[in-house]
């Protein structure tokens, strides 16, 4: 009560100011006039009594000031005259305000963009209703995929979940008035959009009643970006009838603008009943097999269910799974994760990505900040005679603390305002950025109030952290001492003070340029990495016959022809063809193979191989060794014994032996057995961090896959074979769809992202604190010099060499940034887990790094104190003795 | 005329307090009062009547409204709330304790310790 009572009055004060001083005016010249007439009265001459009621009554203006200060009007006012002061005196040093706001607008604009991806794949909800409630079912065999039998049990029969919806990302051949693109969306449970409890921006969703029998549905739901940029917003497309993959399927709706599905990184254009996977993949799959882990699956927990019962639940009915079911599901175990990044499978790494990036960027900020508090200090010692003299007059000491600080605050919070802006600018960037991949690989980093949240709040703190130590010395000042000192030349704590910020920032910007130099050695031994093959000098080209309606036949043969088309185009070295190859996103396992001498394949003994279907030629043409024994040919057909080619890792895991060639396993239980014919050398498959994983190739003739890649190798630019190989393909089948066309180098972008997202950021990290080191230093170096003139001056006439002058300024700097990288150095060392989740298969300890890091630190030293340690040395004796 | 005595710190309040309970004041007619029925023996800060009065009306101890003055100018008037009537009590109360205690202490002689 009293509270709002006294915010009443205050407000009222603050309102009523001018009704509140006329007043007060009114009251006080009341006084003292009847003061007056009292003394009149009692005989003293009216000129007389006016002095005397006055005297009596001594100032008028303290008087007002303290009924002012009762009523609270106060603090606005002088918060209001300190901002005003403030913008004067930046006004009056537009270098020091430049200099400043840009170090600013820097510090603050590079953590709010990485705070902006963050928000962005961390922190954001996704855009459905109660989504705190929404969980993603990883499993314990493959991570994030589950067998479609697997989910139908988990859906039916737990115990906690308001809903599961399975969805698996599928490409799909969409005609459209533009022709027919290859494009991606999603095949999707039929209760997908009820579980989500997402609305329909035009129409409506399918649901459950809509997915009951394979092929019963051909419903589609389009993405509001398809809607609008494939159909022209079309307003009455729903009821309308598109084909995908030459089949016609019926509009529902649209999904609203901002709904791109559960992940935040995958952005479908349609949907389509799960049970329509026959027609879309083109032949069942997966649907009743309960090997193939492919179905995602999210659920909504009920409401005050909490995730560990619910995973509970799930492994319940996984005891059962694996009691019916030991073939697939034995020791199954289910875990729930959070959704949006494919569950942990990305979400652990990114997280762990993230927050080291945020942490980095936390030290620039951190230099920044040292940097301003630095040329603060500089400014309070050149200010201190005005603020001494502002305390002389009667300024407390909290206020001239608080001037200050609000001084601090305004420029912290116009460089945020320009940090943002920055950000902005870098996060629509950063938005466009695609991939050169065929994938819809799209997240929106844009700012949203959290980003601007916490720009604001990094501002604020900014500017209570590099205005705390020079608003406490100030207020602290002893204005005497400092009024009579004068100008002299005062090196006291406040030097010290100084150079510690100077060590500090040495110290943070080794550590930056150490992340830097690590993530560039890094990226370079990323692309210097043997890979298993050569990219350089390849293009490839993708179509996919089974979405176009061909059947295996006529697929078959139209890879030949397709094949035998591009191998006459001139310039080719080699070609050959496969369903993916290693490091593009599309890769299979399996799990199944086990050696031909063994009845069945023992379940602790599983291996999860990669696999890949090739032909002739695929090893010549992406460079990869053959070890031992021959490449496939075109006799290993249909009714030749079944063979395959494996690598040096498969030899080992599989068949335990370091000679393959001529060993015999079988893939999958009751499978024919497989004659090994050659050996490869090992490569990277799925990440350029795993280390030798077993791989499987099958000849294309005998084991028939619709998705296809033509691989080339030529002398000539990408961009031209790229060209010819389109022409040749639409030669043979004008309406097919050709997609992921380019150099391979540019189809590897995807395994390479990591590396090069760590790589940019870094180095734009290690340049800003490069450039804030060079200005503290050049700034420390430039006031030492300035301030001592005078004494550089004396030493002079005293005889002084040039040599000596230098060493008397650069030996401090030397002394502080050889501190500093020790500091950093140390810094360095403590940070490696840190590092290493940024910047990975490098040593932090690396001595070249190490070596790096301390030449650029002293290249960084001697540029940037090398014109004010000129300017030093030229000192006129003269000029400097008498300026005092 | 008595040399006159200095308030004594916090006492302002409580006789800003008296004097207007005896009826509605103009700041200026408090100061009278006090000096009055004090017969001059204190000297009152006339500046910092103006801060009390403020802050005695913030916490609700008095109230104000403007009148007329005998010499038929316009004058702020103060007059006791129920509150500070309360409040008049309990520091009336206090001080003469305190002044009971005190002057106990200073008239204790040797036999009584």
């Amino acid at each position: 009560m009293r509270l709002w009572k006294r915010a009443g009055a205050w407000l009222e004060a603050t309102l009523g100011r001018s009704r509140m001083e006329s007043e007060m005016d009114a009251e006080l010249r009341f006084h003292l006039e009847a003061r007056v007439a009292d003394l009149v009265c009692g005989g003293m001459k009216r000129e007389e009594a006016q002095r005397r009621a006055q005297m009596e009554f001594g100032s008028l203006e303290q008087a007002k000031e303290e009924c002012r200060d009762v009523r609270g009007v106060n603090f606005i006012d002088s918060l209001v005259q300190d901002v005003r002061y403030g913008l004067r005196m930046l006004r009056k040093s537009p270098g020091f305000t430049c200099v400043a706001v840009l170090t600013l607008a820097l510090g603050i604009g590079a953590n709010t963009v990485v705070f902006g991806v963050v928000n962005a794949l961390l922190l954001r909800p996704l855009p459905v209703e109660r989504p705190s409630e929404l969980v993603f079912v990883e499993n314990n065999h493959y991570g994030a995929g589950q067998s479609f039998p697997n989910y139908q049990d988990l859906r039916d029969r737990n115990r906690t979940f308001a809903g599961l919806a399975g969805y698996r990302e599928s490409p799909m051949e969409l005609e459209t008035n533009a022709g027919a693109e290859r494009i991606w969306g999603y095949l999707a449970t039929g209760n997908y959009f009820a579980v989500l409890g997402v609305k329909a921006a035009v129409g409506r969703f399918f649901e459950q009643s809509d997915d009951r029998h394979p092929g019963a549905s051909p419903y589609a739901v389009l993405s509001y970006s398809a809607w609008q940029t494939r159909f022209a917003a079309d307003p009455s497309i729903v009821g309308k009838t598109i084909r995908i993959n030459r089949l016609p399927y019926t509009v529902l709706g649209v999904a609203p603008k901002d709904f791109h599905g559960t992940e935040l990184l995958y952005w479908p254009e349609v949907w389509v009943p799960m049970m329509m996977e026959p027609q879309i993949e083109r032949q069942n799959l997966w649907l009743d097999n309960r090997n193939t882990w492919n179905t995602w699956v999210i659920g909504r927990l009920q409401p005050n269910v909490s995730s560990r019962q619910a995973e509970a639940d799930l492994n319940g009915i996984a005891t059962e799974l694996a009691r019916r079911y030991p073939l697939e599901d034995e020791a199954l175990q289910f875990k729930l994760a959070k959704p949006g990044l494919v569950g942990d499978l990305l979400g652990d790494p990114a997280r762990a990505f993230a927050l080291g990036v945020l942490a980095l960027g936390g030290l620039v900020l951190l230099a920044a900040c040292t940097n301003l508090a630095s040329l603060l200090m500089a400014r309070a010692t050149d200010r201190q005679r005005e603020l001494a003299i502002r305390l002389a007059i009667g300024a407390g000491g909290g206020r001239v603390m608080r001037q200050i600080l609000t001084e601090t605050l305004v420029l912290s919070l116009a460089g945020g305002g320009a940090g943002f802006a920055l950000a902005e600018c870098v996060s629509q960037a950063l938005n466009r950025l695609r991939g050169p991949i065929d994938f819809p690989f799209q997240y929106s980093a844009n700012p949203d109030w959290r980003v601007f949240l916490f720009a604001l709040v990094v501002s604020i703190i900014t500017g209570g952290l590099f205005g705390a130590a020079p608003a406490w010395r100030a207020s602290t000042a002893k204005p005497d001492s400092v009024i009579k000192q004068a100008s002299g030349s005062s090196r006291g704590s406040h030097l010290a003070l100084q150079d510690a910020l100077v060590v500090a920032q040495v110290a943070l910007c080794s550590v930056l340029v150490c992340a830097c130099l690590l993530s560039l050695r890094g990226l370079r031994q990323a692309l210097k990495m043997n890979l298993g093959f050569e990219p350089q000098q390849v293009s490839v080209v993708a179509f996919e016959l089974g979405l176009a309606g061909y059947s295996e036949e006529q697929g078959q043969a139209f890879q030949e022809r397709a094949l035998q088309a591009t191998e006459q185009l001139p310039g080719v070295r080699s070609a050959s063809f496969s369903n993916s190859f290693p490091l593009s996103i599309d890769q299979s396992h399996t799990d199944m193979i086990f050696p031909a001498n063994e009845t069945e394949i023992r379940s602790n003994e599983r291996v999860s191989v990669n696999a890949y279907q090739v032909s002739p030629q695929f090893f010549a043409t992406m460079g990869t060794k053959l070890l031992a024994g021959r490449d496939f040919n075109w006799h290993d057909g249909a009714k030749a014994p079944q063979v395959a080619i494996v690598n040096v890792a498969f030899g080992k895991a599989v068949l335990h032996t370091d000679n393959s060639v001529g060993k015999r396993f079988r893939n999958g239980p009751g499978g024919p057995a497989v004659e090994v014919v050659g050996v490869v050398e090992d490569g990277k498959y799925e990440s350029l961090t795993e280390s030798r994983a077993p791989a499987v190739f099958w000849p294309v003739l005998q084991q028939y896959n619709s998705t296809t890649t033509l691989e080339v190798r030529s002398a000539r630019p990408a961009t031209e074979m790229v060209g010819e190989m389109r022409r040749a393909i639409s030669r043979l089948d004008p309406e097919l769809p050709v997609y992921g066309a380019g150099s391979l180098r540019e189809m590897l972008g995807f395994a390479y992202f990591p590396t090069r997202a760590a790589a940019i950021a870094l180095s734009a990290f290690g340049v800003l604190a490069i450039i804030l080191a060079a200005t503290g230093i050049h700034g420390l170096v430039a006031y030492t010099v300035s301030r001592r003139t005078h004494e550089i001056g004396i030493r002079m006439t005293l005889g002084a060499r040039r040599t000596q002058v230098l060493r008397l300024v650069l030996t401090r700097t030397a002394a502080l940034l050889a501190l500093g990288s020790v500091f950093g150095a140390i810094l360095v060392v403590a940070m490696g887990k840190v590092m290493a989740t940024i910047v990975y298969e490098v040593e932090p300890r690396d001595p070249l790094v190490m070596t790096g890091v301390l030449l650029t630190m002293a290249l960084l030293g001697l540029s940037a104190s090398w014109s004010p340690a000129r300017r030093a040395t030229r000192v006129d004796p003269i000029v400097a003795l008498r300026y005092e | 005329m008595d040399k006159q005595l200095e308030l004594l710190q916090g006492t302002l309040d409580m006789l800003i307090l008296k004097a207007i309970s005896l009826g509605p004041l103009h700041g200026y007619g408090i100061l009278l009062r006090i000096q009055q029925i004090s017969k001059d023996r204190l000297e009152i800060q006339q500046g910092s009547l103006y801060p009390a009065l403020y802050r005695l009306e913030d916490q609700g101890w008095i109230g104000s409204e403007w009148g007329e003055s005998d010499n038929k100018r316009k004058a702020k008037y103060y007059h006791l709330t129920a509150a500070g009537k309360r409040r008049l009590q309990t520091e009336a109360e206090k001080w003469n304790r305190m002044a009971e205690v005190i002057e106990g202490i200073l008239h204790a002689r040797p036999e009584e310790v």
